[in-house]
């Protein structure tokens, strides 16, 4: 296998084809998720973790499995990997876990993770398919992130829990509720877009 | 168990002040990409509806019935998303063999539901909010009329600015999370009118 | 239409489907078995943390500092907590309080004085409100707002309080902050009760 190859394939997922902002795929579960940059960051390690390691072991199975019972399988895997990533945060960041409540869950539904079952890992080999998942997870994991960072600035006038504005920033509640996060998605598809476009 | 919790206020509150979609997110994916039609999305916002409604009840049932008495909770979304998914598959095959009709409106939208995460999803806050049977039942009707309303209002509204020059950025998905934004704004509109306790 | 063996068809697509899922089920079972006794573990330190805080003590550091803090100052006495201050004598009062929230119940622990009369602070249990929102009710300065508050308890507009009995709202939240203004005031009512009864 070429090393360009799987250059190639770790690179697409970060821009060309990224998960969020041109496949828009995988909104559901995260967007809750953005008010805080800490909870979006254990969120997005999870999808990362979760993304990479099923590919691997769907790319494994690939052969085995009749087409029938495809879906079910991959099911059976994500479910199985969200599982682990929520009982980890249940005994290691207990905090953390009830914030982000049933979310950790909806990592199952995420279509990022069955779409590059779907579309990658069942026609690859493992070593590429790990990759892919992996760069998947990131290019969705450093959109997440920026959405966040401004949305918990703007929003709360805190990174990190830590207040950067001081007292005379009146927080932007909208921010932090439910139309903020549809508001930051459009703006950054519009930016990275507009990019794109030229 | 929360006797003040009534069964009306959370369908109702499930509706409006609790949209899944706009308050919480979910069921984004095939929100975004069958909206551009009113008539598929009218299909798929009534299979929501109904597989919504059915599966909170059965995950219910499972959960308080099977999954407690063994301490199984953990594995709670393995045993959710297959229960989801074989009762799709069964409904799709009961659909199919009985009436042509409904499943040339139903039932190709059945396997896109498996994997809208709103359904999991009513499923999964369900057992974090501590609902009663009743209650779940409604919680998961509610969501489901909540979505069909979402995804129908946005179809409408898309259909409307079709014509409509967009910043080229924007055409697509863009707009159609600011619209979705603005519809979120519009619901919040509704809290304080409804009480969801 | 050709004619697939029975086998092939319909037993191999089972059979795979079920080891898949006796391993899969190993797994998660093996692992939550092995990290059963610390989230059991977690639950009891929450708690614990949770009476400390509201009895106003300063959390230490580390885990194994906390068990023994509790220890030393706290004696649970039926569904009562009763939290000693240094000198060995009673410095608080604490139960649980459980009530509607916006999404679910809102559980939490109220401390108060030895004369009942008023809190000595809050914390929360289990809340599922809004992330950002309602979920403000965990926040530190919401919370500290309470210590030495007497009852019944008034909301305001979020930065407005100062008179006493008044708390700030959170702005966004009215019904979170009713919900919670509620139950402070049904734990106030509990103290009362106490008080009259004889603790």
């Amino acid at each position: 296998m070429a090393s360009g190859k799987i250059v190639k394939t770790f690179i697409t997922p970060l821009g060309k084809e990224n998960p969020v902002f041109v496949q828009i795929l995988g909104i559901c579960s995260t967007l809750a998720v953005t008010n805080k940059l800490e909870n979006t960051i254990v969120m997005t390690l999870g999808v990362i973790f979760t993304t990479t390691l099923s590919s691997f072991t769907f790319s494994i199975l690939r052969k085995v499995i009749p087409a029938r019972i495809r879906m079910m399988v991959e099911t059976l895997i994500i479910a199985t990997f969200v599982i682990i990533v929520d009982i980890v945060l249940k005994a290691y960041m207990p905090d953390i876990w009830q914030q982000l409540g049933p979310y950790v869950g909806l990592i199952i539904t995420n279509c990022i993770v069955m779409g590059r079952m779907e579309a990658f890992a069942a026609s690859n080999p493992p070593g590429l398919s790990l990759i892919d998942g992996l760069s998947s997870g990131i290019g969705y994991a450093y959109v997440l992130i920026i959405i966040a960072f401004f949305r918990e600035l703007l929003g709360s006038g805190t990174i990190w829990g830590f207040s950067v504005f001081g007292d005379w920033w009146s927080n932007w509640a909208i921010m932090i509720m439910p139309p903020g996060a549809f508001f930051m998605l459009a703006i950054f598809i519009w930016i990275v877009k507009g990019r794109m476009a030229e | 168990m929360n006797a003040d919790m009534m069964p009306a206020a959370i369908f109702f509150g499930a509706i409006f002040t609790g949209n899944i979609l706009l308050s919480n997110y979910l069921g984004m994916c095939s929100f975004l990409s069958v909206s551009k039609e009113i008539k598929t999305s009218t299909g798929l916002g009534a299979a929501v509806i109904f597989v919504m409604a059915v599966t909170t009840l059965l995950n219910w049932i499972v959960y308080h019935y099977l999954l407690i008495p063994l301490h199984l909770e953990y594995l709670r979304f393995i045993v959710f998303i297959v229960v989801i998914a074989a009762f799709v598959q069964l409904v799709e095959m009961i659909i199919e063999r009985v009436s042509e009709g409904l499943y040339a409106a139903l039932g190709i939208f059945l396997p896109l539901i498996t994997v809208n995460c709103a359904i999991l999803g009513v499923s999964l806050f369900m057992v974090i909010r501590n609902y009663s049977l009743v209650s779940s039942f409604f919680y998961g009707l509610g969501s489901g009329v909540g979505w069909f309303l979402a995804i129908l209002a946005m179809a409408g509204i898309r259909k409307k600015i079709a014509g409509a020059s967009i910043p080229k950025g924007l055409e697509g998905p863009g707009i159609t999370l600011i619209i979705a934004g603005m519809m979120a704004l519009a619901f919040m509109g509704f809290s304080g009118m409804i009480n969801i306790s | 239409m050709k004619k697939v063996g029975f086998f092939a068809e319909r037993v191999k697509p089972v059979i795979i489907m079920a080891a898949l899922t006796i391993i899969c089920i190993a797994i998660v079972s093996g692992i939550h078995l092995s990290t059963q006794d610390l989230v059991i573990a977690n639950e009891g330190l929450f708690l614990k943390k949770a009476v400390l805080y509201a009895g106003g003590i300063k959390l230490p550091e580390t885990n194994a500092e906390i068990n023994e803090l509790y220890e030393e100052r706290v004696a649970e006495r039926g569904d009562i907590f009763e939290i000693s201050g240094l000198s060995g004598d009673i410095a608080a009062y604490a139960f649980i309080i459980v009530g509607p929230g916006l999404w679910g119940e809102i559980e939490a622990v109220t401390a108060f004085t030895p004369d009942l009369a008023s809190f000595v602070g809050v914390e929360f249990v289990k809340q599922n409100e809004t992330p950002g929102l309602g979920a403000r009710i965990t926040e530190p300065w919401f919370k500290e707002q309470m210590r030495g508050k007497p009852f019944p308890l008034r909301m305001v507009p979020e930065g407005t309080a100062g008179a006493s009995g008044e708390i700030d709202a959170i702005t966004g939240a009215s019904r979170t902050s009713a919900y919670v203004l509620q139950i402070f005031n049904s734990a106030g009512e509990k103290a009362e009760k106490l008080r009259k009864e004889g603790i």
